[in-house]
């Protein structure tokens, strides 16, 4: 599966449907790979990223929102989704401080925005932005302002965190007593 | 997620909605909700499946039918089920390794068809070519139905696909089927959906496996307007037909060339 989505990066030959269905293969395999089995298990599962990049990207790069919310269908529903929301300046900042070269498909080279890497960063990442504005209302994500220390950050997320547990703790044992 | 499969129920009828593969689509348009970033608006080329299991002889009628073609001045470009140049060595290694699951199997196929569908299939439509498509999408229906697969997913999947503007299924008994594969060369693992581990007899597996993707296509018939052809006929007989039709089809939809309709236009 890798192999494959090397390959294409590699050779920039991927489309935006091809880009997405190969993120939807590799994403399957984690699925039923890394994430149900745990579950089963009773554990905490935590993703670096879910569908909802999929849902951001793919649909910036010209992708049908609809199509990609279908093809996505067989995901689990997280117990809780967290979007960390930065202004593209500052994503921009960040990786220019930490000298990162920016890749071909995630400054969105494939979609001729720009000739410039940077600013085809910058015109496709706001792209890719606006679509997790949506997002947010529609399934609803919790946000948290990635702007902050990293230590206000983890604050706001282990509260998220927290009450997301003694809910699903509180139902879980309102069923106990019920049965 | 892989347990083993039961029996499969007689299929349900198959709620369509507007998002994905449908019947009623235009031939030579989307299925479904298409590639918004692709406009494929009066391309001249046309666009013709053949499907059919293994042994039904698809190749050597694809071949006969592309020098028929060739002779009549058409320009034809072939398209095969996983030879896209992006992923036939994934799948090939993922075959052979057997890790494989249905839902990761399904996924890999409508990547390799999406690279050739905007790769190969839609510039040679877009350039005035008869494009034929050896086996399509309904393969892919097929063995995602056959492995329990979601039929509305798989069709939403597949919204993406254009509508051929024509489609024939070349339709054998399983018997004739089985007996076909085994003179071939044998059946493999996949072709005998070991996959789905219902037991250890290599025979008895290819034949339910078989008999139940045949049940899967006889249902996407009526589903999706295909022209059934006896492959238990003669490779000369079943040409013939497919000639006819194709002919037919393609003396109907013949555009003039634009120098004859404006002489036409003079008034005389």
């Amino acid at each position: 599966m890798k192999a494959a989505t090397k390959q294409g990066k590699k050779k920039n030959t991927l489309t935006p449907m091809t880009f997405s269905l190969l993120h939807a293969t590799d994403f399957a395999d984690r699925l039923l790979y890394r994430i149900i089995p745990p579950l089963q298990a009773g554990m905490i599962v935590l993703a670096d990223r879910y569908s909802y990049t999929a849902f951001a990207r793919d649909v910036a790069r010209g992708v049908d929102r609809q199509w990609v919310r279908d093809l996505y269908s067989f995901a689990v529903r997280p117990d809780l989704a967290v979007y960390f929301k930065v202004p593209i300046d500052v994503s921009l900042d960040r990786l220019m401080a930490r000298r990162v070269t920016l890749k071909f498909y995630e400054a969105g080279m494939d979609m001729g925005l720009s000739t410039n890497l940077n600013e085809s960063f910058r015109l496709f990442q706001s792209r890719v932005l606006e679509e997790y504005d949506h997002l947010v209302d529609e399934f609803s994500l919790g946000v948290v302002d990635a702007r902050g220390s990293i230590t206000d950050q983890q604050r706001v997320f282990r509260r998220m965190v927290t009450e997301c547990l003694e809910s699903s703790r509180d139902r879980s044992a309102a069923a106990a007593a019920a049965s | 997620m892989t347990d083993p499969q039961p029996p499969q129920p007689p299929a349900k009828p198959v709620e369509i909605t507007d998002n994905g593969a449908r019947a009623d689509a235009a031939a030579g348009d989307w299925y479904g909700r298409g590639l918004p970033y692709l406009s494929i608006d009066d391309y001249p080329g046309k666009l013709i499946a053949i499907e059919g299991t293994d042994g039904v002889g698809r190749s050597t009628q694809i071949l006969m039918l592309r020098e028929w073609l060739e002779i009549q001045g058409y320009g034809v470009v072939e398209t095969g089920w996983a030879r896209s140049e992006l992923m036939q060595p994934t799948i090939e290694l993922a075959k052979s390794s057997n890790t494989l699951n249905k839902l990761t199997f399904t996924l890999l196929y409508a990547t390799d068809f999406a690279d050739r569908l905007e790769k190969e299939i839609i510039p040679a439509l877009k350039a005035g070519f008869v494009v034929l498509a050896d086996r399509y999408i309904f393969t892919a229906l097929a063995r995602a139905g056959v492995r329990g697969i979601d039929k509305q997913w798989t069709r939403d999947l597949y919204g993406f696909a254009i509508a051929p503007h024509l489609v024939f299924y070349l339709r054998v008994d399983v018997d004739t089927l089985v007996r076909r594969v085994l003179e071939g060369g044998g059946m493999d693992y996949w072709e005998s959906g070991m996959d789905l581990k219902a037991g250890d007899s290599i025979y008895e597996n290819f034949r339910t496996y078989q008999r139940s993707l045949l049940k899967e296509y006889q249902s996407m018939a009526d589903e999706f307007s295909f022209r059934v052809i006896d492959a238990k006929k003669s490779i000369t007989a079943i040409q013939t037909e497919l000639r006819r039709q194709i002919g037919e089809f393609l003396a109907e939809n013949e555009t003039p060339a634009p120098g004859r309709m404006d002489l036409e236009a003079e008034p005389r």
